[in-house]
């Protein structure tokens, strides 16, 4: 899968669980200081890319992903 | 103990130092007492004197001599080197060699009494239904049973039978003062049993109680207390404008800072400060500190009440009659709300104002919060979090109890099969949930709760990282034996015999982890003529826990068996292997969530409000002049270096295994 469109669908998920505009997302936005996610809305954010990319992600390093560029990384480590 | 009459020349000296009787008749004395210690005493009645010679130590005289001064005794016994001074009425009391009675208004018992002993309380249904009926040999797993248990008729008829006769067996008329007791500067104390080494100190009104402590583990009784119908066993403190009423404090209970209680029961190492409590059954390690935290018509164990924590029992329609279940290691957070009847499972986190009822006793370590109106289960989001490890570790390292006799019998595995059974359970729940639900769903539906479509494979995934590391720690556990020289077959031959169908399910009787076999032969034995006293109810209970290790590998073994379909015995050697595996990964993965979840102490978030008009360097200097850093904290590093040894100890077990 090209990162262009990781990238897209990581945007896609996180404005979906965090009730929010795609626009509003920035790649190096944080999760939490920036995007506002509590600790359930990071689990949901990981429970969503599991699905969104049908992918099961390793539980503790999926939790240390701070960034939507962290995300977009980590989750292409699994597509690739 | 053998008296004697005054002799008259005695009689002569007690009158110049300012004594004077009803009758000198009735004044008994020891053998060898002397009067030169006894001053401006009015004897009434039948007064029994011992013999004052030794000096005693008070907080706030120094050394005093033993001895009798300023006060009016009547029908009273007085034992050798007591002190009795400043004391307005001293009647119907036996007072213990060495014990102190100082300045104090009354102490008194004004009629026959059982002091305190088969006082009713109305414990989780205000309304009542539920009477709890206390003693001072209480245990908290007698009092599970009297409240939980009313379904079973016999066992009712026999606990309420042995209780009662017991109770009946405490009328007395005669007060009772124990050994190197202190009872200094109260006003009223009417109808009580003080035990051996007690504090009294400053209390208000004391009224129909005992404070059973032991001379290892007092009880101390603290300035400004009310408390009326209670029992108080060994090592509890109860300071600082406490009211109590028909209440049952436990061992090495702390209760203080005019907490107030009515109809509540806290077993072992409860701790209550400020707030109040209604109608609780308070089980080992039940916590409340805070003000305006009011816990009403609810069974906590191991639990801890954030700030304004509040639940209701009453729907205004029947009465105060509703009642919450929190199982073990339940919290709640600041100014959280239940509307009763809802139910907690083991080591969850309620936050927020919960209006609706909800059941959500089958997901422990859970997060139940309240999202616009709804209550949200998020299930097994706090098996990961710092505060369920830190608390697991915390308790069994404060068990205040000193008395070599400890009343309630206290198991405190956070995996255990009760626990583990659970999350089985709650597995089960969510796959079956998951299989029904549609991609479209935000939400299901479950018992008054509405759980994230999303979060129930999350939820099953994490529980099973609990199932991994508690069959991981059972085989090591075997392993461990093998060291000492057992054989690993005939280990795993032994706990196979008579596994049965199971898993079978599993009790958390108010701390003790029990059985189904064993709760039923221990209800048995109570059942049984022979179990003829409240002595032999401990007894059984104590066998009863006792069971606890064996069970725990049986049950250990039932899972196995389910999981594998082939007993212990039979399994392969790389299928043992596979579970010390799983062990270890999982052991791992927790380890770095807690960690991962410790880390946010640490983060920039918490650092608002440090290095107050500073620029960021002094905020961070400030933070980690106060907090420390997350590399340099206790527990993180205790975590980590845990982590380190996994590796050692997975190897060390492979090698006992090959």
């Amino acid at each position: 899968m090209e990162k262009k469109e990781v990238q897209e669908r990581v945007k896609k998920v996180v404005a979906n669980v965090l009730k929010m505009d795609p626009e509003e997302i920035f790649e190096d936005a944080n999760f939490i200081f920036d995007l506002g996610a509590d600790s359930m809305q990071s689990l949901e954010l990981v429970a969503a890319f599991e699905e969104e990319f049908d992918i099961e992600m390793d539980e503790d390093k999926a939790l240390s992903v701070q960034t939507v560029a962290d995300a977009v990384e980590f989750i292409s480590s699994y597509v690739s | 103990m053998l008296y004697r009459q005054l002799k008259s020349q005695e009689i002569d000296r007690l009158t110049r130092q300012g004594c004077s009787a009803e009758s000198w008749e009735t004044v008994l004395v020891h053998e060898h007492f002397t009067p030169e210690r006894i001053y401006n005493i009015r004897f009434q009645g039948k007064v029994n004197l011992g013999m004052y010679t030794e000096d005693l130590n008070l907080p706030d005289r120094g050394s005093h001599p033993a001895g009798l001064w300023n006060s009016t005794l009547k029908d009273c016994t007085i034992g050798d080197n007591a002190l009795i001074i400043n004391v307005q009425n001293l009647y119907r009391y036996e007072v213990s060699h060495h014990a102190v009675v100082d300045t104090v208004q009354s102490l008194a018992v004004t009629d026959e009494t059982r002091f305190g002993n088969g006082t009713e309380i109305e414990v989780l249904n205000e309304g009542g239904g539920r009477e709890l009926v206390i003693y001072d040999k209480l245990s908290a797993q007698i009092a599970y049973m009297l409240v939980h248990f009313r379904h079973h008729d016999t066992l009712m008829k026999k606990l309420q039978s042995l209780i009662r006769d017991y109770c009946t067996g405490k009328t007395c008329t005669t007060g009772y003062v124990g050994p190197y007791a202190q009872v200094r500067n109260c006003q009223e104390i009417q109808n009580m049993e003080i035990g051996e080494g007690a504090e009294v100190q400053g209390a208000l009104l004391l009224e129909d109680g005992s404070l059973a402590g032991c001379r290892e583990d007092p009880v101390k009784i603290g300035t400004g207390v009310i408390a009326k119908h209670f029992i108080v066993q060994s090592g509890s403190h109860i300071q600082d404008g406490v009211l109590l009423d028909k209440c049952f404090v436990g061992q090495g209970v702390r209760l203080g800072k005019q907490y107030s209680a009515e109809g509540s029961a806290f077993f072992a190492n409860c701790e209550g400060f400020h707030g109040e409590a209604v109608s609780v059954f308070g089980g080992p390690y039940t916590v409340t500190h805070h003000k305006s935290t009011l816990m009403i018509a609810g069974m906590f164990s191991f639990y801890n009440a954030g700030s304004g924590t509040n639940q209701s029992n009453h729907m205004y329609k029947l009465g105060p009659l509703h009642q919450g279940i929190l199982e073990r290691g339940a919290k709640t957070g600041s100014l959280s709300y239940m509307l009763w009847p809802c139910s907690v499972g083991a080591f969850s986190v309620v936050t927020g104002k919960h209006t609706g009822n909800f059941d959500a006793v089958d997901f422990p370590f859970s997060y139940i919060t309240a999202e616009e109106g709804k209550s949200q289960l998020t299930p097994a989001m706090n098996l990961f979090t710092v505060g369920t490890r830190r608390d697991s570790e915390k308790w069994p390292a404060r068990d205040r109890r000193k008395d070599p006799r400890t009343f309630d019998q206290i198991h405190f595995d956070l995996f255990n099969p009760r626990s583990i059974g659970k999350v089985l359970n709650a597995i089960s729940i969510l796959q079956d949930l998951n299989e029904k639900s549609r991609k479209e769903q935000e939400f299901i539906s479950y018992k008054g709760l509405v759980i994230k479509r999303l979060l129930l494979r999350t939820g099953i995934k994490y529980y099973k990282i609990a199932v991994a590391i508690y069959l991981g720690d059972i085989l090591m556990k075997l392993l461990d034996q093998v060291k000492t020289g057992k054989t690993l077959r005939n280990l795993l031959t032994e706990i196979s015999e008579d596994t049965g169908d199971g898993p079978e399910k599993w009790y958390d009787l108010a701390g003790m982890l029990v059985s189904e076999t064993s709760l039923n032969a221990c209800i048995d034995a109570i059942c049984r003529d022979d179990a003829n006293s409240v002595e032999a109810l401990l007894a059984i209970l104590q066998k009863t826990a006792a069971n606890y290790e064996k069970d725990n590998l049986k049950w250990w073994a039932q899972v196995i068996k389910k999981t594998y379909g082939k007993q212990v015995s039979e399994l392969k050697r790389d299928q043992l292997e596979q579970i010390l595996e799983d062990w270890k990964k999982n052991v791992l993965k927790l380890n770095n969530m807690i960690l991962k979840d410790a880390e946010k102490e640490f983060d920039p978030t918490s650092r608002i409000g440090y290095g107050l008009d500073g620029d960021e360097s002094i905020q961070k200097k400030d933070f980690e002049s106060v907090r420390g850093t997350y590399d340099g904290n206790k527990f993180v590093k205790a975590l980590r270096s845990e982590n380190d040894g996994v590796e050692k100890r997975f190897q060390e077990m492979i090698k006992i295994l090959s």
